[in-house]
């Protein structure tokens, strides 16, 4: 190698380190910092490596929370949302990139009206829609609103533009009915923009504290951010500890399904802007 | 133009939702309080509660169960961090529970819905509370609730650095600004009194100042901010920052406040009885002998402000009687000991503060001498509007150098803008 080509790439990594060290060093804290009793993780200046190393606050976490419990919502309510997205978002993305149909420009304009409405405007009247059906405190009141979500079709349908027509003409000359061309040649293109929306899909869901919040009116109930979130805030001082071993514990899961589907989302976020 | 107009449609679908959704009937003010049954409590009674209060009141509600065997207490655990929002979204949508813990600021504004039931005769006695308690759950002239627990602010001070600064304890005005440049001066502290320099909740800090001069809030409908006492006041607050006694940025902010009073940086901070256990959990056990607390410096009084929870019983209860009979067992003095002992929140009710669990402990009695002098801000719809007002104007004051009378002025303009929502 050169010497100039040598410099030229120390010089990159020094650059990549650092901004490597402000993405991640915030992280690295809480997880080093959920290990510390806390009088350490106030104590200012701040200290890196624990002195004292401590599982207290974990313990804590797990002693006065039902934790499989609201794992367990957490992992129901994510996934059916998250498959309700995949099957209903890709459908209707489909039929509004492909399919011809009288109205369907003023459906997808629809689609991107509700797209700009903030979710706060609209959060107290589902509150009681939701509560109008009777569903206040059932996962159906948790998953319901959110099977289908405007980005997720908007997403789909972005994606969907850029498969070649050709492609589903030859299936429907070879007699293909359109569900069995969009399962069996539609489909089977779209893996990345399907990663990209499990991954965002997953997250939205997993993190969602104030509707579940709401939604669900006893503990057994309650998802991972609302358990969490019970007795590490108080009316007047905040446990750092438990807000931080809360923080790593609703972290790993969301980690976990990044790294397996890292590299398809790189690519569905590359290509749905294309076109 | 054809899109347009298809997008406009669908924005007024929208607001037309949005708006239909809000149009429940508000109450509030001359509601007649119906009388609750006699006799035991029965069935079912869902209460919620926020943290370690709906953590520990399942379990401690099994002597009241004991007490009235066909009743069925079921109390669900609220996280603090979004309850305001849980307990307004269940208001309209009609999903509340029989009995709700609620913050003491939040009162107005949940009473003004028309959701909670006004507080029934014979239920409890008013006198038996803190009166500054009892005021949180008034609205226009009706109460609608019941104060569970109290807290109230006093001022933190070391009593170490105050002895080598050869002072004591300050009671007056005049005394609190000598006691912090003393400490400052020859007590060897950078700071010698930590007010809150703006931000939210600094009216907490600065209104005891306010009160004690005699300035009020509101005067029935109307705002009462730019009186001379409350311009006077702020004067006063101001020359804390301006005489650098008090540090101009928000240490609490930082997360430096403990540790700053704990290695000597700060001589002395308001605030209430949860910093006891935060600064003996971080400054060690024998931190405990370095410090002390006392009462808000007297003018014309020495008024601090009394927050806490209240009970509160919803008018869509099923178990109404049920509710409003294990509010009055939660309010007995006995039960508000027994209370303190399981989750340290201090009773609301007077007549538990004789006992020695509580008027043996030298901090915790001075605490229970300022609840007899503490006021809570009007129990108005519109509060935490105007409080973010008062927040803002403390801020100009302390940090910018901005003339008293004017932020007076203007916080009295802000608020009268906003109302009372009366």
């Amino acid at each position: 190698m050169r010497r100039r080509d040598l410099v030229a790439r120390v010089g990159l990594y020094v650059v990549l380190g650092a901004g490597l060290l402000v993405v991640v060093g915030p992280f690295l804290w809480a997880v080093l910092s959920s290990v510390k009793p806390e009088a350490e993780i106030r104590r200012i200046p701040a200290t890196w490596w624990p002195e004292v190393f401590t599982l207290d606050n974990y313990r804590e976490l797990l002693s006065r929370l039902d934790f499989p419990q609201a794992f367990a919502n957490s992992a129901i309510v994510a996934v059916l949302t998250t498959l309700g997205n995949l099957a209903f978002c890709s459908l209707l993305g489909y039929a509004l990139a492909k399919l011809r149909f009288p109205g369907k420009r003023a459906l997808f304009l629809v689609v991107l009206g509700t797209l700009m409405v903030p979710s706060m405007v609209t959060f107290v009247p589902q509150f009681v829609m939701v509560s109008n059906l009777g569903l206040v405190n059932s996962y159906g009141g948790l998953i319901l609103p959110f099977l289908a979500t405007p980005f997720g079709v908007f997403l789909m349908r972005q994606y969907l533009l850029s498969v070649p027509d050709e492609l589903i003409e030859a299936a429907r000359v070879d007699g293909a009915g359109e569900l069995r061309i969009f399962a069996r040649v539609v489909l089977p293109l779209c893996g990345p923009a399907l990663a990209t929306l499990t991954i965002l899909t997953f997250l939205a869901s997993w993190n969602n504290f104030l509707w579940p919040l709401v939604v669900a009116t006893t503990e057994d109930r309650y998802t991972l951010p609302v358990a969490l979130a019970l007795y590490s805030v108080g009316q007047n001082r905040i446990d750092y500890g438990l807000v931080l071993a809360g923080a790593v514990a609703v972290l790993l899961p969301v980690v976990i399904v990044f790294v397996l589907l890292q590299r398809h989302f790189l690519r569905g976020i590359a290509t749905t802007g294309l076109k | 133009m054809t899109t347009h107009r298809r997008l406009g449609t669908a924005a007024m679908l929208v607001a037309a939702l949005v708006l239909g959704a809000c149009g429940r009937d508000s109450g509030g003010g001359g509601d007649a309080a119906q009388p609750v049954a006699e006799g035991k409590a029965t069935g079912e009674i869902t209460v919620w509660a926020m943290g370690t209060e709906g953590e520990k009141l399942g379990a401690f509600a099994q002597e009241f169960m004991a007490e009235n065997p066909d009743a069925k207490v079921n109390v669900t655990a609220v996280p603090w961090d979004a309850a305001h929002q849980k307990i307004a979204s269940a208001i309209a949508g009609k999903q509340t529970p029989d009995v709700s813990m609620l913050g003491t600021t939040w009162m107005g504004e949940f009473a003004k819905t028309g959701a909670l039931d006004p507080t029934p005769e014979g239920t409890v006695a008013r006198g038996d509370f803190f009166p500054g308690a009892w005021d949180t759950t008034v609205v226009d002239g009706t109460s609608y609730g019941v104060p569970w627990y109290v807290e109230t602010r006093l001022i933190y001070y070391r009593k170490d650095l105050a002895a080598k600064a050869g002072v004591s304890a300050p009671t007056t005005w005049d005394e609190l600004k000598s006691f912090a440049t003393a400490m400052r001066d020859k007590g060897g502290t950078k700071w010698g009194m930590n007010l809150q320099p703006g931000g939210t909740g600094s009216w907490q800090s600065f209104m005891p100042f306010a009160w004690s001069n005699g300035a009020g809030l509101a005067d029935g409908d109307a705002f009462t901010l730019d009186s001379p006492q409350m311009t006077e006041a702020l004067a006063y607050y101001q020359s804390f920052f301006t005489e650098k006694l008090s540090p101009p940025t928000d240490l609490s902010l930082q997360g430096a406040l403990e540790q700053s009073f704990i290695n000597g940086s700060l001589a002395a901070f308001i605030s209430g009885p949860w910093h006891v256990s935060l600064l003996t959990d971080q400054g060690g056990a024998a931190f405990k002998e370095k410090f002390a607390v006392t009462a808000m410096p007297r003018k014309q009084s020495a008024t601090s402000f009394v927050g806490g929870s209240d009970l509160a019983v919803f008018k869509d209860a099923k178990n109404r009687d049920g509710a409003w009979k294990f509010v009055s067992w939660l309010s007995r003095p006995e039960v508000q000991i027994k209370w303190y002992q399981t989750v340290s929140d201090l009773p609301a009710v007077q007549g538990a503060w004789s006992d020695p669990t509580l008027s043996g402990d030298p901090i915790l009695a001075t605490f229970g001498e300022q609840l007899k002098d503490a006021k809570s801000p009007p129990a108005i719809p519109t509060w935490e509007q105007v409080a973010a007002v008062i927040d803002g104007e403390v801020e100009k004051v302390a940090k910018s150098g901005t003339d008293p009378a004017a932020a007076a002025k203007a916080m009295q303009q802000r608020a009268s803008g906003i109302g009372t929502g009366a």
